[in-house]
């Protein structure tokens, strides 16, 4: 399978000092889903950018469809979409309109651009909509106005950065769908970016996780919950006692961590392990404030990877206005 | 590029029917400065004192074209940190759409708009002349076809380069502080060391020595030639004039282009 996007070595350092992308190497197959997942800062923006011809490296190499992101940067954006993590509409234009002036400048000939203009409206369902202007529009139809802007060429590769920031969980699970059936209908190439960890296990194939500029580990959704080896059962003592050697000699603890301030014992059944972690912990006289089960997830492979607990929070907007209109609707910074 | 270019200058169309507020302000504006202000100031005087313009008003109509192109490319920058703090200019520089077309569209469109309320105020100045109650422009020249030519591209020449080096700013700067700072560091040296509003006489020698290389006044000399036949009064002809505002249009566009560039650079 032809290599979609690849990168080696990829570094952009702003200020002399920040190391926004540390090293980055990747390699994406054509028509796969590729996303990269990580908290704020973790240097997703940077890398889009960087792939999408918007900021130059500062050291590595990046190829997008063949082509080298610095040397060929006006070829590789004929072959690519993007859709932001802001909505870049006009909201004084109709969403025809926004779809219109995209069209053209991506060069194509008016009677090509009204067709495609008119199946995309129907695909997004904004048709009802399309002649009403943006600015009336609710935060999901933008979310689909920028998919739609962004695949108006019909791109090879396309990259959505923090496609759902911002929507609620049913508009996140119906933009979703929308992603879905563009990758049914087209074969495109799909790079995203996401902090929600549901969104990158639902939509990506294969995935890195990203923190401080580095991948920290990559691989299928499932091999990432594989790595955290079975269920965790995490036990937090009522009055701050060491529990390591407690909770080790009980039978079936495969492992203790201790990640701020709470035990985590790795073993095959967490249902299993609670009575006996209790009866333990009750036996050497220690008060247990909660004991969970952890299922394996995204949330227990970043935690154990970066030893930090990963919050959901709302990404980087992309300038002073979308920061505030963002603030307007509630958004979390 | 054509299709790139005409996709752009629809959308400056679109946004500038949408904005009516917009549109009756810019051209009221004017309108009220040229009824208020040269009603209230039509000092004494004649041909002599106002560089062959047979009375105040007429002089100060003419020059309130140049003021006019002049304040109306003031906003041709804000309009740009705007879009971009919309992120539109970054949806448009991800697309592979030549960057001298971003930069062309807002230039054409915002140049043209700059001198429609321009015209406007020439042609109403014409018509106060012959309502009773009020003063107005009095063309004492032949103007012809050829000083109506001059006069329409001098006016389009100052206001290309003036929208040019404004959304250059725009392009160029981050915030609207930033942009309205050096807005208004530059307009009230660049009007006030022009003969737009002050006629010869009044004020120090040194300021005149200023104003006769100052583009606006280059640009209202053409037309106050043409308009008032008065070559006597004038060191040079208006095409000397007119080619001292095209040496001043090249300077500000390739300054502007510069400064363009930079600021849409992307590997």
């Amino acid at each position: 399978m032809t290599d979609a996007i690849v990168t080696e070595g990829l570094v952009k350092v702003f200020n002399g000092s920040i190391r926004a992308v540390d090293g980055i190497s990747i390699k994406v197959s054509e028509g796969e889903a590729f996303g990269l997942l990580g908290p704020n800062g973790a240097g997703k923006t940077t890398m889009v950018s960087i792939l999408t011809t918007l900021l130059r490296p500062t050291g590595g190499r990046a190829v997008v469809d063949g082509l080298d992101v610095t040397e060929h940067p006006e070829e590789v954006r004929r072959r690519i979409g993007l859709a932001f993590q802001v909505s870049t509409a006009d909201g004084e234009l109709t969403g025809r309109e926004n779809l219109e002036v995209a069209a053209g400048l991506q060069g194509i000939p008016a009677p090509e651009a009204r067709r495609r203009i008119r199946e995309l409206l129907e695909q997004m369902e904004l048709a009802p909509a399309a002649d009403r202007l943006v600015k009336g529009y609710s935060g999901g139809m933008r979310r689909r106005l920028e998919l739609a802007v962004g695949v108006v060429h019909a791109p090879r590769i396309l990259f959505l950065d923090e496609p759902t920031l911002g929507l609620d969980p049913q508009g996140r699970a119906g933009f979703w769908d929308y992603i879905r059936h563009l990758r049914k209908d087209t074969g495109v190439t799909l790079f995203l970016t996401t902090h929600y960890l549901e969104e990158a296990d639902q939509l990506c194939e294969r995935l890195a996780i990203v923190d401080y500029g580095k991948i920290v580990a990559a691989g299928t959704p499932n091999e990432l919950k594989q790595r955290t080896g079975g269920d965790t059962v995490v036990v937090r003592p009522s009055h701050g006692q060491d529990l390591t050697s407690i909770l080790s000699t009980v039978p079936g603890a495969q492992g203790v961590h201790v990640i701020a301030g709470a035990y985590r014992v790795k073993c095959d059944r967490g249902e299993a392990m609670v009575p006996p972690i209790v009866t333990a912990c009750d036996r050497a006289g220690v008060e247990l404030a909660s004991v969970e089960i952890r299922k394996p997830s995204l949330d227990e492979v970043f935690l154990e990877l970066t030893g930090r607990a990963y919050r959901e929070e709302e990404g980087e907007n992309s300038g002073w206005a979308a920061e505030r209109i963002g603030q307007m609707r509630g958004g979390r910074r | 590029m054509l299709r790139e270019l005409s996709a752009l200058l629809r959308r400056e169309w679109l946004r500038y029917i949408r904005t009516p507020v917009w549109i009756i302000s810019s051209l009221l504006v004017p309108i009220l400065y040229l009824i208020l202000f040269g009603q209230g100031f039509n000092y004494p005087g004649g041909p002599a004192q106002y560089l062959g313009a047979p009375d105040y008003i007429s002089y100060f109509a003419a020059g309130m074209v140049g003021f006019v192109v002049l304040t109306m490319s003031l906003f041709s920058g804000a309009n740009i940190i705007f879009d971009k703090g919309l992120g539109i200019v970054k949806r448009q520089v991800a697309t592979p759409a030549p960057r001298s077309t971003l930069f062309l569209s807002p230039l054409i469109f915002r140049s043209l708009m700059s001198m429609l309320p321009a015209f406007l105020v020439l042609g109403l100045a014409v018509l106060l002349a012959h309502i009773p109650g009020f003063v107005g422009l009095t063309i004492t020249g032949s103007v012809g076809v050829l000083g109506g030519f001059e006069i329409v591209i001098a006016v389009l020449v100052l206001a290309l380069m003036f929208n040019a080096l404004f959304l250059a700013f725009g392009f160029a700067l981050e915030s609207p502080q930033s942009y309205f700072g050096i807005v208004n560091l530059l307009n009230l040296p660049i009007l006030f060391t022009s003969n737009a509003l002050y006629p010869p006489g009044v004020g120090p020698e040194w300021l005149h020595q200023i104003a006769a290389y100052n583009p606006v006044s280059l640009c209202v000399n053409v037309l106050r030639e043409n308009l008032f036949g008065s070559g006597s009064y004038y060191a040079y002809s208006p095409e000397i004039y007119f080619f001292g505002l095209l040496a001043w249009a090249v300077a500000f566009i390739v300054l502007a282009f510069v400064l363009g560039r930079r600021a849409l650079r992307t590997p």
